[in-house]
Order: C-alpha cells, then structure tokens, then sequence
C-alpha cells in the first residue's frame, strides 16, 4: 500500500487526463454492459411484473397460444373437479387515444366471477354498476381506468374516453377509477378494464376468448389441476402458471439477448485494450523508476503487484462511473427495446423504472476489476523484467528482438491453422466459437510483424508527402513496433467488428429488398391495426367480401398469422390461401419444387417452412412436423423451404382451411389488396378509407409505406452498426494519443536534434501528424482485411443463433466512409502531442541521453 | 568479502561484444577500493556484476562467500536490497519524492513498518548533513545536496558493502571533494567495504587501494 502512496500515486496525479482516459476504457465497458443488461432486465421486469399484478390470485391459466378459443371451453374447464373458479379474459393493447400517453391495455374480464380473482381497490365508482356485474354487463360502455391514468388525462367519474374500436371509434364512459397498487401498477398504470363481451366486439374477438384465469379447489394440488386440465383438452391448450409466460418472453428477447452480450462483451475486450495500453506505455516512461526500484532490492513480485494494484484500483474507479453511465443509457434504451419489441413482435409494455439489480452492479463491479487486472497482466510482467542496468541508461525503448519476432509469428502460424481446421470441421458451437477466438488471437499476435511490414510499404510513401516528416514518421514507427502495435490491434479489432456488422446489414438490406420485391407485392395492405405485429385486434372473414367490391380491387388475400409454441419456440405461422399466393407470389424457393409445393400446401396436404425456422430446427424438406392446436394435433409434411423474413423465429405457411379447422379462428389480421391494371392505389386507398370510416377500424398501407416500415424495423437492429462506427473512433483517438506520448517521450532526443539543425516546429508537429495518420492507416488496412474474415463468422452466429441466412456481401460503401472518418479521428488526437512535442527544453532533450 | 574467479561479461548485439575478460579479484572486508580505467573499459559492468544488476556471461562471483550464480531472481534481489549499497552518478532519486522518502525506499520495500522506517531515515539524513532538508524534493538541492541523499538511502539498510558509480562525475569540483570526504568518513565510522569507480586521479588516489581495467581485463592492482 505504501508503495502505491509513494510511487503509484505521483504518476497517476501527475497524468491525471490520461489516468482519467484509462480509467474511461472500463467505464465504457462496463458501461454498456450494465445499461444494456439494465434495460432489458428492466423491460422483462417490467412485463412480469404486469403478468403477475394481472394475474391476481390466479393459480393457473388455460390459453390456445395468442390465437383464443371458442366460448365453450370455458363450460368445459368450469365443470372440471379441480376448478374452484374459472374466468374468462381477454388481454389486449390499444392506443389509448391520448396525446403522449402511448398504449393503454385493456382487460376484458366478466364480472361476475372476475372479482374472485383480482381485486379492484375503487378509489371511487359508480357503485350501482361496478358492485352488480349484471348491471356492469348492461352497460357495455363502461371502463374502469387507473388512478394514474386517470390523473394524467384529467378523468372523473362518468368522463367519456374514445377508444378505436373494430367497429371504428366509440365513446366509453368511466364508471370506476381504481386506487393505486397491486393491479393498478400494471402497464405502467395504463391499464383499463371492460367487460369481456364489450371487449369480443372491440378487438374484433367473434366468439373467442384470449384465456380462462383460474384457481384450484382446496385440497387439490396445482400439479393435479394442471394434468387433468391438459387431459381434458388436450395438446392444442396450453394450462401454465401465470409466471411462464414470462418465460415465453424470455424465449422471444433471446436473439436480442444475445445481440446485447456480444456487445457487452466486445465493449469490456475494447476496455482491456484501452487499459493494456496505457499500463504499456506507463512501462515505458517509469522504465528510469522501475530500474531505480530494481536496483534498490524491489523484487519482481513487488513491482508486478505494484501495477497490478494500479490496475485495480482504476479498473474500481472506471467501474463505479460506469455502474452510473450505465443507468443513464440503460434509462435511454429501455424505451428503444420496449418500442423495438413492440414494433417487432407487437409486444407492448413500458419499462418506466430502470433500476440496476444489485447483483449485477456487483458483478459489474468484478467484472470491471478483474478485466482491469487481466488487461494489466501483460505490462505489469513486463515492468517486472525490466532490466534495471538498461532502465537506468536513458536511451531508446527496447525494440523487439528478432528471435521474439519470430516466436510471435510461429505462434500466431499455428493459431491461425488451428483456427481454420475448427471453422472447416466445424461440429458444435464450441470448435466454432474457440476457433472464432484463436482467429482473434492469431491477427493480434500478428500485428506487431505486419505492422513493420505495412510501414515499410507505407515509407516510401510518406516520404513522398513529406520527406523529412514523413520518413522519420515511418521509421519510428519500423524501430519501434511494440509501441504501436497494441493501438494498431485495438483498431483492427474494432473495424473488422464494424466490416462483419455492416456486412451483414448490407446483405440484410439486399435480401429484405429482394424479400419485399417478391413476398410484400400487394398494391395495398388493409391491417386491423398501425403496428403489422400487433395481432390485437382482427377483422372479420365476412369483411373480405365488402372490400371486394371497392372499385379497382382485382383480388384479395386474407391473412392470418399468429403466435404458436413449435418445439418450445414461439414461431409465426401465416395462414392465407395458398392457391393466390402461388398466382401472387414468387418466393425464393430453398427447397422443393414451387408448383408441387404450392398445390400440396393448397390441398392441406403440406407445410411451407422459412430457411431460418429449418435452419434453427435441422428440419428437412419431406419432414413430418407437428404443432398442437385446440382441435387436435396438427401432423403435416414439409413440402418447401423458401426464403421468408417474415420473423426472427421462423414462419410456417399453411393453408387457411388448415388453420381455421385446427384453431377454430375464421378471423384476419391483413388482407392483402392487388389491384386491376391502371387502378391508382391512393384513389383505391382513400375509397376503402371513406367507405369504412366511422363503423370499421382498419388502416390502409400502400406498398411503400409498408416496405418503409419493414426497414424501419431493420434499421433499429443496424444501428448497432453504428455505435460500433463511434467505438472504433473512441478507440482511434485514445489509443493514437497514448501511443504517440509514448513515442515523443522514447524520440525526444530525435526530435530537439532535428530542431537543433534547423528544423521548425510546424515541421516536428508534421512528423508527429504523420505518425497518427499512419497508426490510423494500418489500423484501417488490418481492420479491413480482418472484417473481410470476421463477417464469414458473423454471418455463421446470426445462422446459429438466429437462423438468420444471409450471402455473403462484403460493406465496400461503409469501409470507403471508415478511411476519411479513422484518419480524421487520428490526425484529432495527434494534436496535443503534436504540441507537447514543440515545448519542452531542447538543452534538455539534447543532453537526455 | 568480495571474489571473483574467472568472470567473463560479453554482450550479444549485431556484433558479440565483451565487456569484461577473465577478471579474477578478490576484495577483503573493510578495504576501500577505487576502480579507474578509460571509458569503455568495463568498469560500470564489473560493478553491476558485483551489485548483482546483471550477470557473468561466465566465471563466478561471491559476496561474503556467497555464489551469485545460482541464485534466482528474486534471491539475488535481496542479497542486492541487504548486502550492497547503490550510489550512482546521476544520483537516481525519485523526483517525486521528499528527501525523508527517498532515503526510506529501500526500508519500505523489506517490509519495515512506517514509523520505523522514517526514524532510520531521519538519522541517515543527520549522518549526511541533510537534517534540515528533510521534506525537500531533489529539485530542490543542489548536485551535492542530491548525491548526498542517494549515499543516505543506500546506508538505508546498513549494507556491509557499497557500490559508487562515478559518484563526483555529476559534481563540481567543491562538492566532489565534499562527497568524498563524506564516503572516506563512512568508510572509518561503519567499516563498510566501498568500491568506487572513478575517472577521477584525486578520487582514485584517495583510496588505498586501485584497480585499473583496460579493454575489460585488470591491468593493475596498486595498494597504498
């Protein structure tokens, strides 16, 4: 401890920006890593919390997937001996008509046995309705809302509240404002409950309803109730607690979950590289001290525990700033993840508390610390085999010697061999991530030699530019290798992960066009709500015949898609007339024959399957699959693979006959409109519009605007890309900073003697430019080159983990932008060396060796 | 006190280059010994080597009978912090530090608890005349000043030998002549075995015994 007192902290105060710069290498790690684990802990939070508040004294729930079921399930379930009481809901989401209020959800609920199950803290009511669920029945207006909501929105008693409904817009009246807690905290309190057949004809339910909340009978354990329930219905019923659905949640977030760890993770690695090569190049300028240590019996071990202390007590200070960065960013994306959701699975929920969980603060806390120590192993080593006899010469920084040159090389060979052999052989996930990992090892091990390399391609150059500047710019970097190697590798590592990310968000970009040009052909889509993911709300079968006959019309597609559990993964299936679609549609067909495909499908005789879902299930063409529905098990072949970005988890595609016979659902989600040749679509759209206004909810999209909102979506994903760009910049001007007060230090007697001769200090701030420029240059060459490798093993994780199957498409116009935005970053951060490198005394510097 | 039998120092670099050649000395207890030779002569190694911050190529060295050869790092790093003391030309202090500190460094890294150390190095300080500079950095002090701070901390741990590298180079003529005298007035109060490397006449002349090396190997061996 003394030692860090005397010797540790006069350095630190002394270079306190470039302590404070290191000690940001961690922040930042730790940083994302607790704000993106904070947000998206805090939006599953926040989902199970509404689960459970909803819930009440539920015990178990019986539901069909997202899809429903008949009235008459209902009848069945009650009379079950287990069941003490069985009600029925219906949960969906809605705009809540209020400026800047966002969704409100809407629990339909029958009265008369609801209050068994939830409990309804009236702040006030109108009694003689809200006490008799009769009276409540009879009045098919009637709402109850929150005491938050209604305090946002200035709501009383008897108030009126529009909500759009199937049957377009409605007027309810408020007959109960419930007090705040327990129920009332759900949603973020935009939670609002109706009568359970008021709420059928709202969201366009026919004679369905969502699921059956229910408790068991004393005596009867919940284990029994739940296996006689699933007897008596059968496969097609799902009968779980309430807490499992926030399981199924989990499920869907797992591919973003995922995304969020290699992030995190990716962000620590950059953090380890910051701090490694600030504890390197504190090495080298303590050199002269740790010598003095050395010859003064310090052992190795005291001077190695020295910068090991160091480390960790930054890798704590980084840490703590970041635990609070990251509560900042995780406040600013829990809403971005909650939207994203929504737009993509129209799961709606509002995270409004972040709040970081304790354990995982302390794991931060760890984690920041111990990559702290971890990324010092290296200098902390080196500093302990500092020779004491060189250290105490004043003179040039130890250059790597040719025979350790050569090992690194070997070593880097054999990795790289080992590393190709895994992805060739690649059999499970552990040969393809250790490979993926030895590749990373293996270009850093490389570095240092191709860096010598690269320069001495690049002196010529240089010299070309500048003669004097330039030529000293690139011998210093050839003489001393080591000394930039470390920024070098933390740059390439950093664009190689910006060249695989835009990679795969330029094929995404070109296989989604592609996608869109052959499945999204509709000249128009008429959805039953803004958001194509929320299946909220459904339109009738019948509804397809009155659009029909909207002048210019020449066909309509119904679709339904929905929601169901395929081997313990929720998967889209998309039900519509096969026979349409074939006339309609020119998929991009993976396996099978499209003809025969399409006439088995028709038929009911057949699935289509999307690439991802086979891919991530290993299904293949000519497979049985099996997918339980309320009306007994569904057992089809696959008879085609096709190409279908429909959704992250996969989509089946089945005929409607099929999916109405097996789920008893006759309703629609879109109808897809193609119209007669020379029909304008916003002439037809405007039609539709005026002839439904005011009895039908329904939203027109044209073609357009619905490719737009596909892209929308995408971008959210592809603005990863993004934060990884602004990574790679961070990195470029802290590494480029570090790594030339390193060189000016070791060149200083160079530089006063090339001002003693004459030279000027525009001219020594020039060869200090020049090196920034060409640290950043090999940094981009290296990054470049390795990008083209990394995104082959992008492109293999997003098929692994989320059968995403992309060509391969290297990003040219996003690597083109990278050289003007890296060499801008470095020639940034060679300003204050720069200048560093003019002060100073020349007697000094000339008399330093 | 001191042996050296057959030591060789070579230095591999571009060309093989050899420092010292079949050096064989032995010093005794006590004896106060000034090593003269032209730049370039292996004077500075043959006092690493003897100091333990570097080692023969070949040949052996002992210190109070004492092989350095076998020893691991860590070994011959204590043997260095208790037997021997360094002074050095350009002092080494570390510039951070205060007087009181830099004399108690070596102390701190044996382990002596804080109190203990600052006492011992507050009496070291009264020895070299620096009782009154105590919380002074060495920007502050004068070449002597500075140097007389550096033979402080290397007494720290009352080493039986002392080890100074061109300890007037640095200096003026004054405050040479001063630090001597200080060393000749160490040498008869502690007995302390002192080598001195020197290119100066007066300071080789001053001590009883010298040893002359020319091209790494001893050309002389003269006692007074």
């Amino acid at each position: 401890m003394i030692l860090l007192r005397l010797i540790s902290w006069p350095y630190t105060r002394k270079h306190l920006l470039r302590s404070l710069l290191t000690a940001a290498g961690i922040m930042l790690g730790v940083a994302v890593f607790v704000g993106m684990h904070t947000a998206n802990q805090s939006v599953l939070f926040a989902f199970h919390r509404t689960v459970n508040r909803i819930a009440g004294s539920t015990e178990l729930q019986v539901a069909a997937t997202e899809i429903g079921f008949p009235e008459e399930v209902l009848e069945i379930v009650q009379a079950a001996p287990e069941v003490r009481v069985a009600v029925p809901v219906i949960e969906a989401v809605a705009d809540s008509g209020r400026q800047g209020q966002g969704n409100l959800l809407i629990l339909g609920v029958d009265m008369t046995g609801d209050r068994s199950l939830r409990d309804y803290d009236f702040e006030s009511a109108d009694e003689s309705i809200v006490d008799d669920p009769l009276v409540f029945l009879a009045q098919p207006d009637s709402i109850i809302v929150t005491g938050e909501f209604a305090g946002r929105n200035g709501l009383r008693l008897n108030s009126r509240l529009p909500l759009l409904t199937m049957e377009g817009e409605k007027q309810f009246t408020v007959r109960g404002i419930m007090r705040s807690g327990g129920l009332t905290s759900a949603f973020g309190g935009n939670l609002a409950i109706m009568d359970i057949y008021a709420a059928q004809k709202v969201f366009g339910r026919g004679r369905m309803f969502d699921r059956i909340d229910l408790a068991v009978r004393d005596g009867v354990s919940l284990e029994q109730c739940q296996a006689a329930l699933r007897k008596l219905l059968g496969p097609g019923y799902q009968v779980e607690t309430p807490a499992s659905r926030g399981q199924q949640f989990e499920s869907i977030l797992r591919v973003y979950a995922f995304a969020i760890r290699i992030n995190s993770l990716f962000a620590l690695f950059i953090g380890m590289f910051i701090i490694y090569n600030s504890f390197a190049i504190a090495v080298t300028e303590r050199r002269p001290e740790i010598g003095i240590l050395r010859a003064l019996g310090a052992t190795r071990g005291q001077i190695r525990t020295l910068f090991l202390g160091e480390s960790a007590i930054l890798g704590l200070l980084g840490s703590a700033a970041g635990l609070a960065l990251g509560n900042l960013i995780a406040r600013g994306i829990a809403g971005q993840i909650a939207g994203m959701l929504d737009a993509m699975y129209g799961l709606a929920e509002r995270a409004q508390e972040v709040a970081t969980d304790p354990r995982l603060a302390a794991a931060a806390l760890a984690v920041g610390v111990v990559t702290s120590m971890i990324a010092a192993l290296i200098p902390a080593r080196n500093a302990a085999r500092v020779d004491p006899v060189r250290a105490l010469q004043k003179g040039k920084y130890q250059v790597l010697s040719a025979g350790e040159n050569r090992a690194r090389r070997l070593a880097a060979l054999a990795l790289g061999v080992v590393s190709a052999s895994l992805l060739l052989w690649n059999r499970n996930a552990w040969m393809f991530y250790g490979g993926y990992i030895l590749l990373v090892a293996s270009a850093v091990l490389l570095t240092p030699a191709l860096a010598v390399w690269l320069s001495r391609c690049l002196r010529p150059v240089l010299r070309r530019l500048l003669p004097v500047e330039g030529a000293l710019a690139a011998d210093s970097l050839i003489q001393a290798p080591r000394r930039t190697s470390a920024t070098v590798a933390a740059l390439m590592l950093s664009l190689a992960m910006v060249v695989g990310l835009g990679g795969v968000a330029r094929a995404s970009v070109g296989s989604l066009h592609e996608w869109i040009d052959t499945h999204l052909n509709p000249d128009l889509f008429v959805t039953a709500a803004e958001n194509l993911n929320d299946r909220s709300f459904r339109f009738p079968a019948d509804m397809a015949g009155e659009l029909q006959r909207v002048t210019g019309i020449a066909e309509i597609q119904m679709v339904r898609t929905a929601r169901v559990p395929f081997r313990r993964t929720p998967v889209l299936i998309v039900s519509t007339d096969i026979q349409v679609l074939e006339r309609r549609v020119r998929a991009r067909v993976i396996a099978g024959d499209e003809t025969e495909m399409h006439r088995l499908a028709a038929l009911g005789e057949g699935l289509i399957v999307s690439e991802n879902l086979a891919s991530l299930h290993n299904l293949r063409l000519g497979e049985s699959v099996e997918i339980a529905a309320p009306a007994g098990l569904l057992r089809l072949p696959i008879v085609g693979v096709t190409r279908d970005y429909s959704d992250q988890q996969g989509a089946i595609l089945m005929d409607r006959a099929v999916y109405v016979r097996y789920w008893k659902d006759p309703t629609v989600n879109v109808f897809r409109v193609y119209l007669e040749p020379g029909a304008s679509p916003e002439q037809v759209k405007r039609m539709i519009l005026e002839r439904f206004a005011g009895h039908r909810r329904l939203f027109v999209l044209s073609n357009l605007e619905l490719r737009a909102y596909v892209m929308r979506i995408a971008d959210q994903w592809f603005a990863l890309s993004y934060v990884q760009i602004a990574v790679a910049l961070l990195i470029a001007v802290l590494g480029i900073v570090n790594t030339l007060t390193v060189s000016i230090t070791d060149r200083r007697r160079e530089l006063g003697v090339l001002q003693a001769v004459g030279g000027l200090r525009r001219q020594i701030r020039g060869t200090v430019w020049m090196e920034a420029l060409a640290i950043g240059l090999l940094g981009l060459i290296l990054g470049l080159a390795l990008g083209a490798v990394n995104l082959l093993y992008v492109l293999e994780v997003g098929r692994h983990e989320g059968g995403l199957i992309l060509d391969y498409q290297y990003p040219y116009a996003m690597a083109l932008l990278l050289l003007p935005a890296i060499l801008g970053a470095a020639l940034l951060a060679a300003l204050a060396p720069a200048e560093s490198a003019v002060r100073g005394s020349l007697v000094e510097a000339l008399e330093y060796e | 006190m001191i042996e050296l039998a057959k030591v060789w120092k070579q230095f591999d670099g571009k060309r093989q280059v050899t420092a010292l050649e079949d050096v064989n000395l032995a010093i005794e207890r006590g004896e106060m010994v000034s090593i003269v030779g032209p730049s370039g002569s292996g004077k500075s190694t043959l006092l690493n080597l003897i100091g333990g911050l570097d080692r023969p190529s070949s040949g052996e060295i002992r210190i109070d009978s004492r092989a350095l050869g076998g020893l691991a790092d860590d070994e011959l790093t204590r043997v260095r912090r208790e037997k021997i003391g360094f002074v050095f030309q350009f002092f080494n202090l570390l510039p951070t530090l205060s007087c009181l500190e830099n004399v108690a460094l070596p102390l701190h890294l044996q382990g002596w608890p804080r109190k203990k150390a600052e006492a011992r190095s507050r009496e070291l300080l009264e020895l070299v005349q620096l009782g009154a500079r105590l919380e002074h950095l060495p920007e502050e002090l004068s070449g002597g000043e500075r140097q007389r701070v550096a033979i402080a901390r290397a007494l720290a741990l009352d080493p039986p030998i002392l080890l100074a590298d061109e300890p007037t180079g640095n200096l003026d003529t004054a405050n040479g002549q001063e630090i001597l005298r200080l060393v000749h007035d160490l040498h008869r109060r502690l007995q302390a075995t002192i080598l001195v490397v020197t290119h100066d006449a007066t300071v080789a002349e001053s001590c009883p015994r010298t040893i002359a090396l020319r091209d790494g190997r001893v050309v002389g061996d003269h006692r007074r």
